[in-house]
């Protein structure tokens, strides 16, 4: 038994100035930035690319940085699923904590955190076509 | 400069049997037989698991030198590096250094690109075929 993984569905890359971190591998190694979100109410100013199936996203607080004093590093990364509420019982069923699914915000997905059993790596599980999608946030 | 796909991600672990294990259990990913093993010259043992069409790749130190126990000695376990699979290798490490960045020769296809060229994310480049 097990989660039921199916592919690296995105790789986060935290920045302290994601906006430039997103411009470097885009200008440097030909990422394209294919969406820009800047959540309101929050200082999150998040950028995505993408590589077949698997999303890069560069996610910071949205504040400008000197350039030598921009530092990122490798996040976590999110795991698709066919079956999040199957993932995340068989993960519990192992011993190890995830927590509640909720609405993520790709339209119609689901999203849950695993807490540990990771080696280290923050790490999530989404399933998309989980929710309509009037029951996604806006 | 053309990026074909995320090759793999590599994760320092302590212990890669504990790791492997634990991801089988979990996730149900399988090592994939015939790749891994002890890289003397970079002072790790390694396996790899396939998720998609890409890679996990488990990264134990088993030397106290070099940047996989560097990592491990300041952060314990975790998300380590990324590796990117280009088309043209030499290409792309000529494009780099065009740009002023920082990277080291191709060595049986893999060069890593010197983290102050990268904010700090520890990249690979991978020519694979």
């Amino acid at each position: 038994m097990s989660a039921g993984a199916t592919h690296i569905d995105h790789i986060v890359i935290a920045s302290n100035d994601s906006a430039a971190t997103a411009k470097l591998f885009s200008e440097n190694f030909g990422l394209e930035i294919k969406r820009t979100m800047s959540r309101p109410g929050t200082r999150a100013h998040l950028e995505f690319a993408k590589l077949l199936e698997v999303v890069i996203e560069f996610a910071g607080p949205g504040e400008v940085k000197p350039y030598d004093q921009v530092t990122a590093r490798l996040g976590g990364f999110v795991l698709a699923v066919d079956d999040i509420d199957r993932a995340i019982a068989e993960v519990r069923a192992a011993g190890f904590e995830v927590g509640e699914p909720h609405p993520a915000v790709q339209p119609g997905a689901k999203i849950a955190g695993v807490k540990n059993g990771t080696s280290g790596v923050p790490f999530a599980f989404i399933q998309y076509n989980a929710l309509r999608l009037d029951e996604s946030p806006r | 400069m053309k990026v074909r796909r995320i090759d793999h991600v590599g994760i320092v672990v302590k212990d890669l049997e504990t790791a492997l294990a634990t991801y089988q259990r979990n996730f149900g990913f399988e090592a994939a037989p015939g790749r891994g093993g002890e890289v003397t010259a970079l002072g790790i043992r390694n396996a790899f698991v396939s998720v998609g069409d890409s890679d996990l790749e488990f990264i134990q130190p088993v030397t106290a030198e070099g940047p996989a126990a560097t990592f491990a000695r300041e952060r314990g376990e975790g998300a380590f590096l990324l590796s990117i699979e280009v088309a043209d290798i030499n290409a792309a490490v000529e494009h780099l250094r065009a740009l002023g960045s920082r990277v080291g020769n191709p060595v049986n296809g893999v060069s890593f690109v010197s983290m102050r060229s990268t904010h700090g994310v520890n990249l690979q480049l991978v020519q694979r075929g």
